[in-house]
């Protein structure tokens, strides 16, 4: 009797689900292994960062100031995504956001609800203006939005960098290399916890919402999954492309404003602390699903916390940054497994003309 | 059975065959592609493999060449057992295989695609030894072909010889070839088959796919019928003729409807056309043109038909005329109102369905679900949308009375459009299209891929869909279905119409002629305009 695996087109969700289960397990049981030969301890290590990452309030608000803008960055590359389009900049947009917040937070006099009002629109302008470009360039020249975002982030990091060491320093020169505290901030929800968090699942959910029950939404899904049969239909795929890029921009931009105005108050280098590049594994995570989002945000956000108390204990960092590396390729590999069935061949037809005529 | 010949025995040898298969066997999930099929394909012999759509042809020749592993039975070349565990190994066999579909590279020349790949190909080439190279392979095969030309400047004539130099510079003994005289016209094929013939003079052997009855019988030495996965019968050419192949093909008698009759309710042809073209001429992004003015009138409760071998113009026909493709030069009229500007919204609006030719790429979106699938032409619509939302519910419900009325039977409707047949894509497609084609449908290849019960009733769907007043336009490569359906067939040639013929009076061969682009001598053909 032989066995063979078998693919199947679209495996069940309990599959990838278990799948990814064993895959992280294998990923945590690789990681210990290593830290163990370069001499950690790592179940000590694993017990640590567990209490330290759920244990108390104080780390769950950490947590979750984390699972806000990775929510909102995956939220924008995955909604560009359902579009067919890569955007690699959501790390730029949401640096561009964030500028834009800071330039009207700082600049801009009136009572702090109406400037916070202002600074939100200005964050989301930012961010559809650094991703209007690469747009409109796709949508008109077939420019790749894969190259033009990606090479966008740059300028954007690097403007944070130049605002907050030059121009809008901080004038008393007590700091350096950050802006002034910006005065007006949304309201904390719990604690250190801003409405930037509850913010951000309303976004998640209507844009999920959108895509399962408009016109609109429909019509996304057809030109992301087959331009051809989108135009087929007598769809406006052209004018679809540049408006959902330009809401994948705004989204980053949001996210970009909310870490100004809630979390950080200042503007300052690296601000964007990878969240853009985040998105990506987040929406790459959550298998083309708005809600799965939510979760992809959560789990990469304990993963970068992990990571966070693992240097503080004086593991590595490159370390911390494999361990993250292992756990996603093996959640790939397992979301590639899923796809497999262990079945049994059918016998040969001679062996069981054999049988036929032996018995 | 009694010991000592067990199947797994070597077969007695016979110096005549070349290649051999025994009790091969293939499945795929839910389905038996080949079911203990023995082959025998000797030296000296076009072998011809006829079947219908799914009756394991290709699969067979797939396995043959290596690409797929049979889950039983045993491949034997020069009475020697072989295992293909993949294509070069078939190679190395002697085995090379022409598909239907081209695997060249566009954008490289003759010479580079001979070249690409291969062992022998020296290690420092330059363009100039690459030319000599194929010129001197071409001569000793006894192809025509241009070294250095670039694959998309050839003819698919052109591109044919190319992939046959190419598997016969391999050192091929045995030569499959993948429905090679659907992409050719007449003259081409006629050329093909007497290269074939010096092939296989040379004691090499020929394996011909087809389900062209005609062609078979006029090429080929033997004929093995396969259907449903099983082989039928091996027959010599010279003993068989069209009607029992058919027979053999089907399973029982082809009854052809002549569904040019109508009955006594159905709509009388419209005295004013629905679809009109004027000079409409269509260029490709190089400026070549791929529509040559045509100017044709389709009317209300008639069908037309529009024959051609495919690649001429048919697709970009398709598309002119529901909206897909902008016209460079030209007018569509849609009951009298210039629709030549307009999107394929605004044709479907007025009432023009359209099966695609290739529904894959671009009839559905593969990896959405089929209730997304079954909603392309009316989520717009009332019930699927109200107000700008859109409603899975009747989206749901849609896709379900679609199905009942394909009669496809679906498990779960949220699976990907994907996982189906390639039968029921076309017969889902072909139905959704029916719901929305109020006043004309452009049927492009509607039976392609269904098996002779699917297009018996696709046919008769195009019927009601004249009889109740719909003008439907019929672009088929089969010439049978054409004159079996149609009240007036059109023949495209490069883009232009050569004429419209009577399918009461014209015969297959003038049609043909037509096909091949000589136009209609004296015979004066009716008025395409009138």
């Amino acid at each position: 009797m032989t066995y063979r695996f078998q693919r199947s087109a679209t495996p069940p969700g309990s599959r990838v689900i278990a799948a990814r289960g064993i895959a992280v397990v294998l990923a945590l049981l690789t990681a210990g292994a290593v830290l163990r030969l370069t001499g950690a301890a790592p179940v000590a290590l694993a017990r640590e960062v567990i209490t330290d990452t759920f244990g108390s309030s104080f780390a769950l608000q950490d947590l979750a100031l984390l699972v806000s803008p990775l929510i909102l960055t995956g939220l924008s590359v995955s909604v560009a995504l359902r579009v067919g389009a890569w955007n690699i900049g959501a790390e730029g947009q949401f640096n561009a956001g964030a500028v834009a917040a800071t330039g009207v937070g700082l600049y801009v006099p009136g009572p702090p609800l109406v400037v916070l009002g202002l600074m939100l629109v200005a964050g989301i302008g930012g961010g559809i203006l650094w991703v209007a470009g690469p747009a409109l360039a796709r949508a008109y020249a077939g420019v790749s939005e894969l190259i033009s975002t990606l090479l966008l982030n740059f300028v954007a990091g690097l403007l944070v960098y130049w605002l907050a060491t030059g121009p809008w320093l901080e004038p008393s020169g007590r700091a350096i290399g950050t802006t002034a505290r910006i005065v007006p901030e949304i309201p904390a929800l719990w604690d250190e916890v801003h409405w930037g968090l509850a913010a951000a699942v309303i976004i998640a959910v209507s844009v999920s919402m959108l895509l399962t029950f408009t016109r609109w939404g429909y019509e996304i899904r057809l030109c992301g999954s087959n331009l051809q049969a989108a135009h087929y239909a007598g769809m406006p795929v052209r004018r679809h492309l540049i408006t959902v890029m330009l809401l994948s921009g705004a989204i980053a931009g949001t996210a970009g404003m909310f870490e100004v105005a809630g979390t950080v108050h200042h503007l300052q280098g690296g601000i964007s602390n990878n969240f853009g590049y985040l998105g990506i594994m987040v929406a790459v995570l959550a298998r083309r699903s708005m809600l799965g989002v939510l979760a992809g945000a959560l789990f990469m956000a304990v993963l970068l916390n992990s990571g966070i108390i693992l240097s503080t204990r004086g593991v590595d960092v490159s370390t911390v940054l494999a361990v993250t590396g292992l756990v996603l390729l093996y959640t790939a590999i397992g979301d590639e497994i899923a796809h497999y069935r262990f079945v049994r061949a059918p016998e040969p037809a001679a062996a069981r003309i054999n049988e036929m005529s032996s018995t | 059975m009694t010991a000592g010949t067990s199947p797994l025995d070597p077969p007695p040898p016979d110096p005549s065959s070349l290649v051999r298969l025994t009790g091969i066997t293939k499945t795929f999930p839910g389905v038996i592609a080949c079911r203990d099929v023995d082959l025998d394909v000797r030296r000296g012999e076009i072998h011809a493999l006829l079947g219908e759509n799914g009756a394991g042809k290709s699969t067979l020749m797939n396995i043959l060449t290596g690409i797929y592993q049979p889950d039983a039975g045993d491949i034997w070349v020069d009475g020697r057992r072989r295992h293909f565990a993949a294509p070069v190994d078939a190679m190395g066999a002697g085995i090379g295989m022409v598909h239907q579909h081209f695997k060249l590279v566009q954008s490289f020349t003759v010479a580079e695609n001979i070249h690409l790949g291969w062992e022998r190909t020296p290690g420092r080439i330059r363009a100039r030894d690459l030319a000599a190279r194929t010129l001197e392979l071409a001569h000793t095969v006894g192809l025509a072909v241009r070294p250095d030309a670039r694959i998309d400047e050839l003819s698919t004539g052109e591109q044919q010889r190319v992939e046959i130099l190419r598997v016969l510079a391999r050192r091929a003994r045995v030569l499959i070839l993948d429905e090679p005289t659907a992409v050719l016209s007449p003259l081409e094929a006629e050329e093909l088959f007497k290269t074939l013939k010096r092939f296989v003079a040379q004691g090499n052997a020929v394996i011909l796919i087809s389900h062209k009855l005609g062609e078979v019988l006029g090429s080929a030495d033997r004929i093995t019928v396969l259907r449903g996965g099983l082989k039928i019968s091996t027959t010599r050419a010279a003993d068989s003729t069209a009607k029992a192949l058919a027979r053999l093909m089907v399973g029982h008698d082809i009854v052809r409807n002549a569904l040019r009759v109508r009955g006594p309710s159905a709509a009388r042809v419209a005295s004013t056309p629905v679809l009109e073209l004027r000079d409409v001429a269509v260029c490709d992004a190089t400026g070549r043109p791929r529509l040559d003015r045509i100017s044709v009138k389709l009317h209300g409760g008639e069908i037309l038909g529009v024959a051609g071998v495919t690649g001429n113009g048919q697709k970009e026909l398709s598309q002119a005329l529901t909206g897909m493709l902008p016209v460079s030069a030209g007018n569509i009229l849609l009951g009298g109102v210039d629709f030549t500007h307009r999107n394929a919204r605004e044709f479907a609006d007025f009432g023009v369905g359209h099966i695609p030719e290739d529904r894959l790429h671009s009839g559905l979106a593969p990896a959405l679900s089929i209730i997304d699938n079954a909603a392309l032409r009316e989520y717009a619509r009332a019930p699927l949308s109200r107000r700008g939302w859109y409603r899975p519910a009747q989206a749901r419900a849609l896709a379900e009375s679609i199905a009942a009325a394909a009669e496809v039977r679906i498990a779960d409707f949220d699976m990907p459009a994907a996982n189906l047949s390639g039968g029921n894509q076309q017969r889902l497609v072909a139905r959704r299209e029916m719901r929305i084609a109020t006043r004309v449908l452009i049927a492009a290849y509607p039976s392609r891929g269904l098996d002779v019960g699917a297009i018996d009733t696709t046919m008769r769907c195009l019927a009601q869909l004249r009889d109740a007043g719909v003008g439907v336009l019929l672009i088929s490569e089969d010439l049978e279905e054409l004159l079996t359906t149609c009240d007036r067939i059109a023949v495209m040639c490069r883009g232009a119409l050569m004429g419209v013929a009577d399918p009461e009076s014209a015969s297959i061969e003038e049609i043909g002629l037509l096909m091949a682009g000589q136009h209609a001598t004296t015979t004066a053909l009716p008025d395409l305009r009138g």
